[in-house]
């Protein structure tokens, strides 16, 4: 046998052992939000269980987020979520591997992140269809603003499909704030500083809204003042 | 659908005829197996090469083996033996007629549609450069094209003939060091197309070049270059085919295109090296470099490829936007069947200002074969205002297969605009039952449906090409349906 480096790739399929981390059993369902940290790395969802996980990042934090999931058990869904907001020199990484192992499972990632000052953002997102997992649907979003012209975004989405019965797709944008937007809100008297806070809180809004937390919300529309 | 009927299916694919797989009998000459600095001396000799141009190669071969083999392709290389191959064969010319074609190459040409001397084409006129092995055999239209000041030539022909030019942008756009296959292209590269179109020039016809690898045992090293001087216009159609044979065979080309001020260059390739056959038993690994500069501001570069043959493809057509306002496109068809891999895709870089480029990506896996798809767009910080939007699709046809997507973004300017879409999925039952229905076939539908997938970028192929392509989808794809 070759060498396991991951810089070796045999392109095939290469099952690696399932991660150690929390466990959701068999029909249970674990939901979490995570301010500024992730002390959990690994999840492991069972036969019709479901997790759903959101990590905010507000600005001043540096962090290296590396996240396996494993989808074990038949009809499994999966939602990960996350904001970034990132300025000064905050480097933020997300490494994300949703391994879908069981067919009829559903996982969903969203990230959005807005990277100001000289901060250096970067996703990696893999997702990995197993061969038997077939009726596997999986979706990744990754969508990246950048406000100043010294920070900089890396993203990496990576779709790897060994199963032929799936619906699979990921979408990854990095751009600006839309000026007709902001020249729509001008013309109506919100001044341009204002302009740019309501994007940024509507491009952040759809993770927030799915969690419904006010004081949360208010938390984040404060951090992106400080950014704009 | 039924496991047995699925049975024939692959039977019958495995008997399906890859029709270009004939080997000519020619008597060739060769240089011995193996690769050191006699060799590449020995190459440069046969060719007549000037001084600098060895030194060259030299360089770059002391350069490569210092450099490992590159490994992150998502693919299952075999170990490439280089002191097995034999780096150079030509087909020996009858000395009684030494201006003159051998009947037996123009009938290989012949058979494969490939015309070598002058004549009308499907869709107009066409120059070909036809490279047999290591030399090229023919390059048509010479003299028409001489008349608007265009070079149009074999490699070798040019080093003797235009050797400024040559000079000047060989290596300008891969450089020796760049990447391992790129470096041993250096230093072994045997002859490929030269082609220089003057300031101002539209060249009047399609220029092509067909390569075929014939003589066992050896690898091809194509080296091909094109500058379009500013404001000047071409459209360059590439072809290859190569015999069935049980074992590897390695074909490391290097392209590089030079497009100055608002220049347009369109590269189109349809690749067809052997495959292999159902086993993943043989055929060409295909190594490729190619990339194009837009140096000047309004420089477009637009490149379209159909890969539908080799055993392992491993090919990122690239364009460095460096000029502003310079636009360029990639839109590719991959379909990989049987054993076949196929790792590929583009780079795009953004340097200048407003600059747009666009990738529209179809793959399409079936058998047990494997297709990936990576690229990388680059917005630099002078990037100003660019814009990218990519798309890739993935088709999968069958369980055994597997679809792969590996894009890489990367933004250091705040006014760029980068867009990245993928999806992969499978050929819906209604789809097929809708076309079933109607009195179609599995197989006619997969095809119906499949062409459909890729029109978008069936569509940018010259007339030549598109006919020739799609028939191809339709071949690769024959009993594949599951």
């Amino acid at each position: 046998m070759a060498s396991n480096s991951s810089e070796i790739d045999h392109g095939n399929y290469v099952p690696v052992p399932v991660t150690e981390g929390i466990h959701v059993p068999d029909g249970g369902s674990y939901r979490k939000v995570f301010l500024n940290e992730l002390p959990e790395k690994g999840f492991v969802v069972g036969k019709d269980a479901s997790l759903d996980i959101t990590v905010i990042l507000l600005p001043g934090h540096s962090a290296d987020f590396p996240i396996i999931v494993d989808l074990i058990g038949e009809g499994a869904s999966v939602r990960l979520a996350g904001i970034t907001l990132c300025k000064g020199d905050d480097q933020v990484t997300f490494d994300i591997t949703m391994n879908h192992r069981a067919g009829h499972c559903k996982s969903e990632q969203i990230f959005n992140t807005l990277a100001a000052g000289a901060s250096r953002s970067a996703f990696f997102g893999k997702i990995v269809v197993a061969p038997d997992a077939q009726k596997t649907e999986a979706y990744q979003e990754n969508h990246n603003i950048v406000l100043s012209d010294d920070a900089s975004v890396n993203t990496k989405p990576r779709l790897e499909i060994y199963a032929d019965d799936v619906k699979c797709s990921h979408g990854a944008t990095v751009g600006k704030l839309n000026e007709d937007e902001q020249f729509y809100m001008r013309s109506r008297g919100i001044p341009e500083e204002e302009a740019r806070v309501l994007q940024m809180i509507s491009f952040v809004a759809p993770i927030l809204t799915h969690i419904g937390d006010e004081t949360l919300d208010a938390n984040v529309e404060a951090a992106i003042r400080e950014l704009a | 659908m039924d496991p047995k009927k699925e049975n024939d299916i692959i039977e019958g694919i495995t008997r399906q005829e890859y029709k270009e797989g004939f080997v000519t009998e020619v008597s060739q000459e060769f240089i011995p197996k193996g690769l050191n600095e006699d060799i590449i001396r020995m190459i440069s000799a046969r060719k007549e090469e000037p001084e600098w141009l060895l030194e060259f190669r030299l360089d770059a071969f002391r350069r490569w083996q210092k450099m490992p083999m590159p490994r992150w392709g998502h693919l299952d290389m075999p170990e490439i033996d280089f002191q097995d191959i034999i780096y150079y064969a030509a087909p020996k010319k009858d000395s009684e007629r030494p201006k003159e074609i051998d009947p037996a190459l123009e009938e290989t040409f012949e058979k494969l549609g490939i015309p070598v001397r002058e004549r009308e084409a499907l869709a107009g006129v066409v120059a070909v450069d036809a490279v047999f092995d290591s030399v090229s055999v023919a390059t048509t239209f010479r003299s028409t094209l001489a008349e608007k000041g265009i070079i149009f030539c074999s490699f070798s022909e040019a080093v003797k003939e235009h050797p400024d030019l040559v000079r000047k942008y060989l290596a300008s756009v891969v450089p020796v060091s760049d990447n391992f296959f790129a470096a041993l292209n250096s230093a072994v590269f045997s002859d490929g197309s030269f082609c220089y179109i003057p300031k101002g020039v539209k060249c009047p016809m399609d220029l092509s070049s067909y390569f075929r690898i014939n003589a066992a045992g050896t690898g091809q090293f194509e080296r091909t270059l094109i500058v379009a001087d500013e404001g000047s216009s071409l459209s360059y159609m590439e072809g290859c085919t190569a015999p069935m044979r049980d074992e590897n065979q390695l074909h490391a080309a290097v392209v590089e295109i030079v497009v100055e001020k608002d220049a347009d260059v369109k590269y189109s390739t349809v690749q067809n090296w052997y495959p292999g056959d159902a086993q993943g038993r043989g055929g060409i690994l295909n190594l490729v470099t190619k990339r194009g500069i837009c140096k000047g501001s309004g420089a477009h570069l637009s490149w379209t490829q159909v890969e539908t043959g080799s055993a392992i493809t491993w090919k990122y057509p690239s364009t460095i936007l460096k000029g502003d306002y310079s636009s360029s496109e990639f839109y590719s068809v991959a379909v990989t069947n049987n054993r076949q891999q196929a790792d590929t895709g583009t780079k795009m870089i953004h340097i200048g200002r407003g600059t747009k480029s666009r990738i529209v990506s179809k793959g399409i896996s079936a058998g047990y074969s494997q297709n990936s798809y990576r690229g990388l767009v680059r917005m630099n910080q002078g990037a100003v205002s660019a814009r990218n939007y990519s798309q890739c699709d993935s088709l999968l046809i069958g369980s055994n297969c597997g679809a792969h997507t590996f894009p890489d973004i990367r933004s250091y300017n705040p006014t760029a605009i980068v867009e990245h879409e993928a999806t992969t999925s499978k050929i819906s039952e209604d789809q097929l039952f809708y076309c079933n229905q109607r009195g179609l076939s599995p197989e006619d539908a997969v095809g119906l449906i499949v062409n459909g997938y890729a029109h978008e970028v069936l569509s940018r192929l010259p007339m030549e090409f598109a006919v020739e392509a799609t028939k191809l989808l339709q071949v690769s794809l024959e009993g594949s349906v599951g």
